[in-house]
């Protein structure tokens, strides 16, 4: 009991958190536009989303995994480092001391480079893998544009055209770090590692690519904020995952929003799973590979092996947001947008309408991270040659199949209703097939070494089970 | 530019020599490719115990494997010879300290069969119930640490909470968590603590629900079960020329348990059954384990059930020491407490085999007794030498990445098997 009612303060806390900086993420940017140059806002977005948010969520994210790790496997998790002040002696306040001393161990450790390694890579190593990771963040939209202090003010640093290929292109960069890591640390162990993540990135890169042409064709675009979409107000019509397929009529709108999962099921399962395996965390963490290789970053230490570590918490916020951006409506509300946003309080004050929708956008973020956090410890490890496989025998003709499906139905019904009805199939069939699986498991899990034999290997047929069950069933 | 290439790749170079394509033209670039020798070991996080595996890759295959052991040798078998008979039995917690008990009761055992001494019904229950509690923790670590070391690592700890539970019964019955030294020559040295049945029922409860939560991780889990899956095959013959035992042959389809096979103590009376596998596999052998977890637990509970009232060593002070009693009240039982402590037991002259089904197969004791007091010969047939012979042949030619599973799965203990 206790126990939960901390988890409910705990959410209550983390939600109420993220109201208060997307405030005053929208105040400052107001002020910056209004007192600065124009433009200053996205001077400030930068600070404020790429710095204060993800920057935290991933070093929160550290705590976060090792307390949730623990729920899950039934054990109290952090709560040894204390801080020796009168009245904080006896607390654990929630493990957060573990944080400060996880920096203080990883700033005052020795920096230690082999004598054998190539000093100027295996310092480009750390900071390749960090960098491009950081960057990711720049065209996710965070919040809707509204108007603060008598100026425009877009909760986004940048908006270029080709918004989703900076992803990818971004994204793939940062393979080049762990790579570079792997060979120039001159270590055999390091280098498979290295050659592992190569190969990783190979096998699931092109799949990552195919898995978004669904969603580009559906809403027309590549740049994020569009495909997030624009409410319909004043008569306007509703773009991006802001319309809705089906609605009732009436002031408060409710219906079926075109949020991407809808659309794009198939889409969504393999853009999650291909981008997972570009976090490099379990069930697709085999260039860390603990227990076989011990890691491309076996040889780092300190800080070094620390900016590798925060590089990987920093991917996980920065999938779950573009996650949330490309197929869970980025920060619509699923109905009742555009009651919320024709009220007079939310025209009047637009730094509160922000600060509301903001939170809508960074909650469902720290959900994906949780989903995340959820399958990164409940699965082990692929084999490299089996990722591979999934990404170029399952995810790849999977995306092909999707593009063209997705083409047709898009061109025979722009409404994209069409499109919505067969993904809704997708996801009842993908149901349908976890479940079954978990009957039969049901049935011959009494027998011994012999019954459990009825298992095949064709059920990879609907993509990604495992994951589909993992994400399916929340 | 052209030349040196030439010649280079005429040049004699052991590195390359019989990989090179014949001689082509100077478009066509001779890449070099030689083999990588990395150590996993002696200090590497697969490797349970401390062994060396010396493996040659080839991009992440296998060329060749190396086992080496020897870093956990103690000189067991020499140590045991200076010793009196009963004083060899902790030297026997530090063969295969997963199951300690077993070791302990597979020498005991032994050394009777030596003597030809009958042990009383009681003792032979209570030994059932130890080997069997520390079947569990043997196999609990194994499966735990199976899934751990593929990345899941929630299975791993329940596992240990299992183990944990079991190894606190166990504290309480032999005073030990590990190195129990449980088990005297004709029986055992302390009776159950009171009230110790309904703990375990207890404890066995829990763990059969762990059980549960483990076999939900792994068993239909589609990565689990790709990494297992058709990795570390052997067939059966193969497994019987190495000679393995216990659950990894089993797993190949041979029905063969020495509880069954030649049935010792009271296993004959108990209602379990022989998990056997088909394929040989990985994956097989952990469901072989996981199964005999099952029938472990199942044992337990009607050994508790069914366990008679008697004397728990036989009363005989040539072997058994007299009861304190007797040692400070008769000059007859000081006598025969000072013979056994000083002399030990007068094992008559003599050699056995016997064997025990330890956790991970045949424990067998091959003792040779020239009626001095202490053994003139102990050998230790150890189940987990046969096993961890057999692994270049498993897995020469397949990827690194199964050398885990598969030197999880097969569960070889250091300890034993460097003696």
């Amino acid at each position: 009991m206790k126990r939960v009612l901390t988890v409910l303060f705990a959410t209550g806390f983390i939600v109420a958190t993220l109201a208060g900086v997307s405030a005053a993420a929208y105040v400052v940017a107001g002020l910056a536009e209004k007192h600065l140059f124009p433009g200053a806002s996205r001077l400030s977005n930068i600070i404020f989303l790429m710095l204060v948010f993800v920057m935290i969520i991933a070093t929160l994210l550290t705590l976060a995994e090792r307390k949730w790790s623990a729920l899950m496997q039934d054990r109290v998790g952090p709560n040894r480092a204390r801080i020796d002040l009168p009245g904080l002696r006896n607390r654990s306040l929630a493990g957060i001391p573990h944080i400060l001393t996880d920096v203080l161990k990883m700033l005052t450790k020795e920096d230690f480079i082999p004598g054998t390694a190539n000093r100027f890579l295996f310092k480009l190593g750390p900071i390749l893998a960090f960098a491009p990771v950081f960057a990711l963040f720049a065209v996710v939209p965070a919040g809707p544009s509204v108007t603060v202090f008598g100026h425009r003010v877009d909760m986004v640093v940048a908006t270029p055209d080709f918004g989703v290929l900076y992803l990818l292109a971004i994204a793939s960069l940062a393979v080049y770090g762990t790579a570079l890591a792997g060979w120039s640390s001159n270590n055999k162990f390091a280098l498979l590692g290295g050659v592992r993540a190569s190969s990783q990135m190979i096998s699931y890169e092109v799949a990552l690519g195919l898995s978004l042409i669904g969603l580009f064709m559906a809403f027309s675009s590549l740049q994020l904020p569009a495909i997030v979409g624009e409410l319909g107000l004043a008569g306007a019509q509703a773009s991006g995952q802001a319309q809705y397929l089906w609605r009732t009529e009436g002031a408060f709108d409710f219906g079926v929003p075109a949020w991407g999962f809808l659309l794009q099921p198939i889409g969504f399962i393999g853009f999650f799973a291909a981008s997972f395996a570009e976090t490099k965390r379990a069930p697709f963490d085999v260039p860390e590979g603990e227990s076989e290789i011990i890691g491309y970053f076996v040889e780092y230490s300190g800080m070094k092996f620390g900016m590798f570590m925060i590089s990987e918490f920093v991917e996980v916020v920065v999938l779950a947001g573009v996650t949330t951006a490309l197929f869970f409506g980025g920060h619509h509300l699923p109905f009742g947008g555009e009651w919320l946003a024709s009220q007079p309080l939310m025209q009047e004050h637009g730094w509160l309408y922000g600060t509301l929708l903001g939170t809508v956008f960074w909650v469902k973020v720290v959900f994906l991270i949780w989903v995340q956090l959820v399958i990164r410890w409940t699965f082990p490890r692929f084999r490299y040659d089996q990722i591979q496989t999934l990404g170029w025998k399952i995810l790849l003709p999977l995306a092909l199949v999707n593009v063209f499906v997705s083409g047709a139905l898009v061109l025979w019904d722009p409404s994209l209703r069409a499109l919505a009805v067969v993904g809704m199939l997708e996801i009842g069939v993908l149901v349908v097939l976890t479940m079954t699986k978990k009957a039969e498991a049901a049935e011959g899990g009494a027998h011994g070494a012999h019954g459990a034999h009825g298992h095949d290997h064709g059920h990879d047929a609907h993509g990604l089970p495992s994951h589909a069950s993992a994400t399916s069933s929340h | 530019m052209a030349d040196s290439h030439t010649f280079d790749a005429k040049g004699h170079n052991p590195d390359t020599d019989g990989s090179l394509p014949p001689e082509g033209s100077e478009l066509e670039a001779h890449l070099q490719s030689k083999h990588m020798v990395i150590n996993m070991g002696p200090s590497h996080p697969a490797t349970h115990g401390t062994v060396r595996l010396k493996v040659e890759l080839d991009g992440e295959t296998i060329v060749k494997i190396d086992p080496e052991i020897g870093f956990l040798h103690r000189g067991f078998q020499k140590s045991c010879e200076n010793v009196t008979w009963t004083q060899c039995l902790p030297y026997t917690d530090r063969l295969n300290y997963l199951s300690a008990m077993m070791n302990n009761f597979g020498f005991l055992n032994a050394v009777e069969k030596l003597i030809g001494l009958e042990i009383p019904e009681r003792a032979q229950y209570i030994r059932v119930i130890g080997s069997e509690l520390h079947r569990l923790t043997d196999h609990l670590t194994c499966v735990g640490a199976t899934g751990l070391e593929m990345g899941g690592f929630a299975p791993f700890l329940y596992g240990m909470e299992a183990r944990e539970l079991i190894q606190d019964r166990v504290t309480e019955l032999t005073g030990a968590r590990l190195t129990t030294s449980f088990g005297r020559v004709g029986g055992i040295n302390r009776d159950l603590p009171e009230g110790w049945a309904d703990k375990v029922h207890k404890t066995l409860t829990r763990t059969e629900e762990l059980l549960v939560e483990m076999d939900g991780l792994l068993t239909r889990n589609r990565i689990f079960v790709d990494r297992t899956k058709n990795t570390g095959v052997i067939s059966a013959e193969d497994a019987i020329d190495y000679g393995w035992t216990g659950p990894a042959l089993r797993a190949c389809g041979i029905d063969h348990d020495l509880r069954k096979a030649h049935p010792y103590w009271v296993y004959e009376r108990f209602n379990f059954s022989v998990a056997v596998g088909e394929h040989g596999d990985n994956y097989d052998r952990y469901l072989v384990r996981m199964e005999e977890m099952r029938q472990s637990i199942s044992i337990i509970r009607q050994a508790l059930e069914t366990i008679p009232a008697g004397p728990i060593i036989v009363d005989d002070w040539r072997i058994a020491l007299p009861p304190k009693p007797e040692v400070y009240g008769t000059i007859e039982g000081v006598m025969a407490h000072f013979k056994l402590v000083m002399e030990g037991i007068q094992v008559p002259p003599g050699e056995c085999y016997d064997a025990t089904e330890a956790s991970n197969g045949e424990l067998g004791w091959y003792l040779v007794s020239d009626g001095r007091g202490r053994p003139y010969k102990v050998h230790v047939r150890a189940p987990g030498f046969p096993v961890l012979a057999a692994v270049p042949h498993i897995i020469e030619g397949k990827m690194l990445a199964d050398l885990i599973p598969t030197f999880d799965t097969i569960n070889m203990i250091g300890g034993e098997v460097e003696q």
